[in-house]
């Protein structure tokens, strides 16, 4: 019985072969297979496994709006194509839900004040206008997937950029058999053919069920039969094994966040907060993805005061403030967050209170070295001879800029051109 | 390998598949000079169009033979089906009104539909009937779990999906079209003129006919969504029969002209212009096209070679759209004897585990929680675009179905048994019994890598009730097991 190849086979052998040499060249030896006992988990005692920094992706899917997470309060367009549900200027004194002013210009909408602090430490950045540039998608799953894969749709590829990202490094810690995480039922395109990656949807329960007696005989067996057939297979194989063993060893459910961090008790808290544990017991893990779905708000957005957007973004702002406060509070590993999606909305309200799909939108990057405390943009305006077709906010910012300026600083990874290819970024000073 | 080269091989993907596919066929025995033997074909025909392998289906087809198995279960009305309606006896909702509906708690009637479909799908004699619904189920994604959806998608399911499964696709998407729970889904319960939300014309083109690049642009968008002003549902008042059925309020319905895919819309139209919509997508060549390469998907290959496409988007315009004719195409001997295996999805691994174990299983709730964990509960995807049917999606999770064969035969998913002493009876050998495992799941294929890591884990003790528990939930864990 053969099964069928996996769609991009070739790529993913590929992918992995020079990911090897790669490991092979930069860890020497150590890149043995790792014995069962050897992950030391020490909550407490955390100490820095690698220069690099842990990334974290978080996609808001369904396409968040992006003229309501950053308010460009400065420009009027805004308030002309959204008469109901525009966030109000800061200096409307007399309404209580308006946006807090960050530069003159833009503003947070009263559901991302926990953001706030962040943002005055200089370590939140905003991106507006952002997206992808040679794209005119309005399909929300052509946009992700072409996000997703790193290659804006241009060049087909099977793979993700995260994934190659990890293919075209060896391990930050060599040994490493868990360096991608996708906090979801099923693996998230970004990390499509990265090595040692797997999805777990809930990192606090991931273990084998059945007769415990017989347990550890039944795993060895799953190991034998796994072992001779080919990938994917294969590789989820090994990979959900060691994961068995390694998230066995950090107890999530008495995890306590540093510095008084409290997080909501929702799938997306959930997911950062174990995220948070996962980062610190510094087993090596360099990726994870989380996905936080609901955002395709065509009807019915709510006010800046309460509602549908509203309360997503403040579950988004307030869980994100808690992992920035976890993270920071004590030392622990370096970390970016980075918050995107496929792209932004119509920038005019539709007939329901609501928004459909538009073009240009905001991106968040979070983390200790994240040169933040701006919104970077070059803001093409909102009135309609502005706009993308006259109807959507441009895109002036590629996404790749800010994720190659990452990528290479923060990860120390200078493939570009296999992460993002046929794209040359241009770097916005994004990074410390 | 130059970057260059890296590159450019990436370019040449689907033809890298394509040669995988070929690779897998010459692994196949041989089959001589002429057509494939279909006869041969039988158990890759079955593992296609059911939801697993079963003792009672491969006899029936051995009976009936390649053509003459997937005539009878394309003729789905005449299989009696004898057990369902006790199966089902406890759903009360499913055949209930849209007000009834509404009396009841969302979660019971979201809940029996979902259970209802786990019943069918493991124990209904209509085994393509049932993929079919599975199919239509994902195109035209309604995800239960939103709003109007909790209480309508028993609705759409029974008057939609079901009666139109084996039928028409211009029927079906017209059906669709007028469909309460897809109205509020896709937010065209909320457009009006003049105020027109967008939501569902997109996807209507993208997802349900053209394909997102089937040569429409944000003015065919646009002009859709005005066609389809007005139409939605009539709110929940207790008592009313009209709530929750289809509502067209013409003074919410923008009367102008429009101009959809080049097609002049006269002015005036009202509740007509939604019909020449459903026309216009339904003979769009397309929406022939979207379509067959959909089904290839399902049922032949992640990749389905151009040709055969074709070949059934030539069927679906002869025919009008008749979706049994398409089905019969896409199952062909020659195209099926081609097709390379594709990856199950959770449903269909942990159905195919129970049907072919002769598993009792009296109700859908402990499935349900399985399929929970593996994240494939029938109809609770939230996109419109349907649960995926992608190896790179499902192959990152496998634990789940690690898990649910070991749960079964421990009796910890209550209701579900699964019983050895029955399966294994007068059996007394590792050998045996991983034979006897390798017909009922595997129609005699299972992989020799499988059956030897079976056998060794049952050699030390064959007739230890315990050990041959546990080579029942590693079968169904087994590597081999999770294709089809």
């Amino acid at each position: 019985m053969n099964p069928e190849a996996c769609t991009g086979c070739a790529e993913y052998s590929e992918l992995s072969r020079r990911g090897f040499l790669q490991a092979a060249a930069g860890a020497g030896a150590a890149a043995a297979v790792l014995p069962a006992w050897l992950p030391r988990v020490a909550l407490a005692e955390s100490h820095r496994s690698s220069m690099r920094d842990v990334l974290v992706c978080v996609f808001l899917r369904g396409a968040a709006d992006g003229l309501t997470m950053c308010v460009p309060h400065g420009d009027s367009g805004y308030y002309a194509a959204r008469p109901t549900i525009a966030v109000a200027r800061p200096d409307q004194t007399t309404i209580s839900s308006r946006c807090i002013d960050l530069d003159g210009f833009f503003g947070l909408p009263p559901a991302m004040a926990p953001l706030l602090p962040a943002y005055t430490d200089e370590k939140l950045l905003i991106v507006h206008a952002c997206g992808i540039i040679n794209s005119d998608t309005r399909s929300h799953f052509d946009a992700q997937r072409f996000i997703e894969s790193g290659t804006g749709g241009e060049i087909p590829t099977a793979s993700g950029w995260l994934g190659r990202h990890l293919a075209v490094t060896g391990p930050s810690r060599p040994g490493s058999l868990l360096r991608g995480v996708g906090i979801s039922m099923g693996l998230q395109r970004s990390l499509y053919g990265g090595p040692s990656t797997i999805a777990v949807p809930d990192l606090a329960n991931f273990g084998l069920a059945g007769a415990q007696s017989t347990v550890a005989a039944r795993q060895e067996v799953l190991r034998t039969m796994h072992d001779q057939v080919a990938d994917p297979l294969r590789s989820t194989s090994d990979i959900t094994l060691a994961t068995i063993d390694l998230l066995r060893q950090i107890n999530f459910s008495t995890y306590q966040p540093a510095g008084g961090a409290t997080y909501q008790n929702v799938a997306f808290a959930t997911a950062l907060k174990s995220t948070a544990a996962l980062i610190k017991a510094d087993i090596g893990v360099e990726a994870v993805a989380i996905d936080y779905t609901g955002w395709d708000t065509h009807a019915n957005h709510g006010t800046a005061a309460g509602g549908w957007l509203y309360n997503l973004l403040y579950t988004l702002s307030y869980n994100l403030a808690a992992f920035y406060r976890d993270m920071t509070a004590a030392t622990a590993p370096n970390f970016v967050v980075l918050v995107m999606s496929e792209f932004g909305r119509r920038v005019a309200q539709n007939g329901s209170g609501g928004t459909d799909h538009g073009h240009g939108g905001a991106m968040l990057a979070l983390g200790n070295a994240i040169r933040g405390g701006r919104v970077v943009r070059d803001w093409p305006g909102l009135h309609t001879d502005q706009l993308f077709e006259g109807l959507d906010l441009q895109v002036t910012i590629d996404y790749r800029d800010i994720l190659a300026e990452i990528v290479q600083f923060r990860l120390g990874n200078y493939e570009l051109g296999t992460v993002f290819p046929g794209y040359d970024a241009t770097f916005r000073g994004v990074t410390i | 390998m130059s970057r260059r080269k890296f590159w450019r091989a990436l370019a040449g993907l689907s033809a890298a598949t394509e040669l995988g596919a070929r690779r897998t066929v010459l692994a196949s025995p041989p089959t001589g000079t002429g057509d494939p033997d279909p006869s041969a074909l039988l158990p890759k025909l079955l593992n296609r169009i059911t939801f697993g392998l079963n003792q009672t289906d491969l006899a029936a087809a051995a009976q009936r033979g390649y053509s003459g198995y997937i005539d009878y279960q394309l003729d789905y009305q005449n299989i009696a089906d004898t057990s369902m309606p006790s199966r089902l006896r406890f759903l009360t909702t499913l055949a209930m009104a849209p007000v009834d509906l509404y009396a009841m708690s969302s979660g019971q009637v979201l809940t029996e539909l979902i259970d209802a479909t786990i019943i069918r799908a493991i124990f209904s004699q209509r085994q393509l009937y049932e993929r079919m619904v599975e199919f239509w189920t994902d195109h035209f994604n309604i995800d239960i779990q939103n709003g109007q959806a909790r209480y309508l998608k028993t609705v759409d399911d029974r008057d939609v999906i079901r009666p139109n499964a084996l039928g028409f696709f211009p029927q079906l998407l017209a059906a669709s079209v007028a469909s309460p729970a897809m109205m509020y889904y896709l937010d065209n319960a909320l457009s009006t003129a003049g105020a027109i939300n967008e939501n569902y014309a997109r996807e209507l083109m993208e997802l349900h006919t053209l394909g997102v690049d089937g040569g429409y642009s944000q003015r065919d968008v646009n002009e859709v969504a005005r066609c389809l002003t007005g139409w939605g549902a009539y709110p929940y008042v207790v008592g009313d029969p009209l709530s929750g059925t289809l509502r067209f309020r013409p003074e919410m319905h923008d009367n102008g002209s429009k101009l959809v895919l080049g097609h002049v819309i006269p002015e005036g139209g009202g509740q007509n212009d939604a019909a020449m919509v459903v026309q216009i997508l339904a003979n769009h060549p397309s929406t022939a096209m979207f379509i067959a390469r959909k089904l290839c998907k399902r049922f032949l290959s992640y990749t389905p070679p151009d040709g055969v496409v074709k070949s059934v988007a030539a069927v679906y315009t002869a025919t009008g759209g008749d979706i049994k004719a398409m089905v019969r195409k896409v199952l062909a001997p020659e195209h099926l004897a081609d097709a390379p295996l594709k990856f199950k999805r959770p449903l269909h691994a942990c159905v195919s585990a129970l049907r072919s174990l002769s598993a009792e299983c009296l109700a859908g709730g402990p499935i349900r929680q399985q399929l929970q964990l593996a994240g494939h509960v029938p109809m609770s995807w939230g996109p419109p675009d349907g649960y995926p049917d992608s190896i790179d999606f499902w192959s990152g999770l496998i634990l789940p179905r690690w898990n649910y064969g070991a749960l079964m035969v421990a009796g910890s998913l209550a209701g579900v048994t699964v019983n050895p002493g029955t399966l294994f009876a007068g059996l007394t050998t590792a050998d045996q019994i991983v034979s006897r495992l390798n017909s009922l799941m595997f129609g005699g294929g299972m992989p020799e890598s499988d059956a030897a890591a079976l056998r060794a884990y049952l050699a030390p003790d064959p007739t230890s009730l315990q050990l041959q528990k546990d080579t029942i939930g590693l079968a169904v864990a087994s590597p081999g097991f999770q294709w089809y």
